[in-house]
């Protein structure tokens, strides 16, 4: 299920707030219903840590992960890397990495088989990204943007890019993603989807100007929709209609 | 397609202000600008119209060896448009901290300005592919939209905000009983908006209200822009005297600062014409740069009555143009 909502007046949630299948991390000082609507979605299921990086907010910009690890750029203080290695389940493995490009998580988009990253990332990160997240590391451009972290969302299940990518492109990207991808954008238009959104395999959170069409969009390409009748009726509709020629 | 208008090249005689070559590049570049040609068009409006008008300000690059400071010249082509239901992105960013850090529904309040076309404009550059909103102005009559979330919610928290017990009836009977007769004007810029583009823009916010009146199709409509009164939410510095003995190390000193500073040239004009306003404290974080730390953002509601708002666009024109 998809679920909208705010952060301080801001509808860029994916900047606040960053979702894996293992945690998830929320900015502090934003009002407590931000962190109770993560809390109420998902607190039987996997930790929601509040947490700072390197003094900011940004915290869904700054880091990348998934299920296996956690990484977080040079900057990050030792009372952070501290906080998030405490409260983090122990299999996932926290690591601070040295790299000039220090918003990670806008160079790096991954899931927990596959990452995409920014064509200037170091070789030796890339390394670590392979190592601590267990994944195949890509590099990759989105429509002509390095920064793939922030153009594109993805889980397990499917995955959302930029409105401007071609058709080859998409193909390409699904066939080392393994995924199915759709091109399009969140919270009215805007093409920054990973600024808009946060994802994993069976929860996703959008910003409050995302209008319904985007979210019916995001529901049906992260297949986060369970069995309702209602989807599989549409879904068989198509079959059911016969075109008389 | 509209008639463009005709340019008139009138290149004014520089004339710095001071002696430095600094401040002659930054005034070479602020006297250098084409008189702007303003078109009454009440065709154009019912044609969905957006061109209404151009200010163009060229940076002049100086043909001589001396050695230029001022590195970045740029060139700006601004034009006026209507607001259009794409400007929402360019015009919510602008109004992000109108509240202070109430979270409201600042998107349907921006739906509510973006749907209003024919009193309100939005400045943009021409021809630009982001579609980058400099500056937004508008005028919303609280009485005609009351029923709308956003209105509420505002009200609402202005009533909450005003701990000045004189004011508050004031305040209550504008956003109550008189709330036909109220436009609340929103105005929002960028901080580094040429000055020269506040008194056009003002002209064309106040002559499209008029238009309105005689031009709307329903008599309801044309009702609803005859206001007698606006509100106007804001923000400034004012002095913290406490802040500033504690911050003094000799207590000698004379007191050589202001006890406002307007970050917005045209909130002075309308503080002094207002028939009565109240300030109230922020609480969102701000940073205390050096020259500003005897200084605190406060929030200020004014209401200005609508017969002192000639009186404002001379003294507007006089404040920038003269200066």
């Amino acid at each position: 299920m998809a679920t909208r909502l705010q952060f301080e007046n801001s509808c860029d949630v994916g900047v606040f707030s960053k979702l894996t299948n293992a945690y998830c991390l929320a900015a502090i000082g934003g009002s407590e219903n931000f962190y109770s609507t993560f809390e109420s979605e998902l607190a039987d299921v996997i930790p929601v840590v509040k947490t700072s990086i390197a003094g900011t907010r940004i915290i869904g910009r700054l880091c990348a992960g998934n299920k296996n690890g956690l990484l977080v750029p040079h900057n990050t203080t030792d009372q952070e890397l501290q906080h998030l290695r405490n409260s983090l389940p122990d299999q996932v493995v926290v690591r601070r990495i040295e790299e000039k490009l220090s918003a990670l998580g806008n160079c790096i988009a991954c899931n927990d088989h596959v990452a995409l990253t920014h064509t200037d990332l170091d070789k030796e990160t890339e390394e670590i990204i392979a190592d601590v997240l267990g994944v195949e590391v890509f590099r990759q451009t989105i429509a002509g943007n390095i920064l793939v972290g922030s153009y594109c969302a993805f889980s397990n299940r499917g995955g959302l890019v930029h409105p401007h990518t071609s058709i080859e492109d998409l193909d390409e990207l699904s066939t080392l993603l393994q995924v199915p991808l759709v091109a399009g954008t969140i919270n009215r238009g805007s093409e920054v989807i990973a600024a808009g959104m946060t994802v994993n395999d069976w929860t996703a959170f959008c910003g409050s100007d995302t209008t319904a069409t985007e979210l019916s969009v995001i529901e049906s390409v992260f297949k986060l929709r369970e069995a309702q009748p209602s989807a599989i009726v549409d879904e068989m509709r198509k079959s059911l209609i016969d075109t008389c020629v | 397609m509209p008639r463009k208008p005709a340019r008139h090249h009138r290149l004014l005689p520089v004339r710095p202000l001071t002696f430095s070559p600094f401040a002659r590049s930054v005034a070479r570049v602020a006297t250098a600008y084409l008189v702007k040609h303003y078109m009454h068009n009440a065709v154009q409006q019912s044609a969905g119209d957006e061109f209404k008008e151009k200010l163009k300000i060229i940076g002049r690059r100086s043909e001589s060896s001396e050695d230029e400071e001022f590195d970045g010249v740029v060139q700006a082509d601004f034009a006026f448009f209507d607001p259009k239901p794409d400007d929402f992105h360019g015009v919510k960013t602008l109004l992000q901290s109108y509240l202070d850090n109430k979270q409201w529904d600042l998107s349907g309040f921006v739906d509510l300005i973006l749907g209003q076309t024919t009193v309100g404009t939005v400045v943009k550059l021409e021809d630009d592919e982001d579609n980058g909103v400099f500056s937004i102005i508008t005028a919303l009559n609280l009485g005609r939209y009351k029923d709308h979330k956003c209105i509420t919610e505002l009200k609402e928290f202005l009533l909450n905000i005003c701990h000045e017990k004189d004011k508050i009836g004031n305040l209550r009977s504008l956003l109550g009983d008189e709330a036909q007769k109220v436009g609340l004007l929103v105005s929002q810029c960028v901080v580094n908006l040429p000055p020269e583009l506040l008194p056009p823009l003002y002209d064309a916010l106040f002559d499209e209200i008029s238009w309105a009146t005689e031009d709307e199709p329903t008599e309801e409509l044309r009702n609803s822009f005859r206001f007698k009164f606006y509100l106007v939410v804001s923000k400034f510095y004012k002095l913290n005297l406490q802040q500033k003995n504690a911050n003094q190390k000799r207590s000698s000193s004379t007191d050589k600062d202001e006890a406002f500073l307007y970050i917005k040239p045209e909130d002075e004009i309308l503080h002094k014409l207002s028939m009565w306003s109240f300030l109230f404290p922020l609480q969102t974080q701000q940073v205390a740069t050096h020259e500003l730390k005897n200084y605190q953002l406060t929030g200020i509601v004014m209401a200005v009555k609508a017969e002192d708002i000639s009186s404002f666009r001379q003294q507007l024109h006089a404040l920038i143009n003269g200066s």
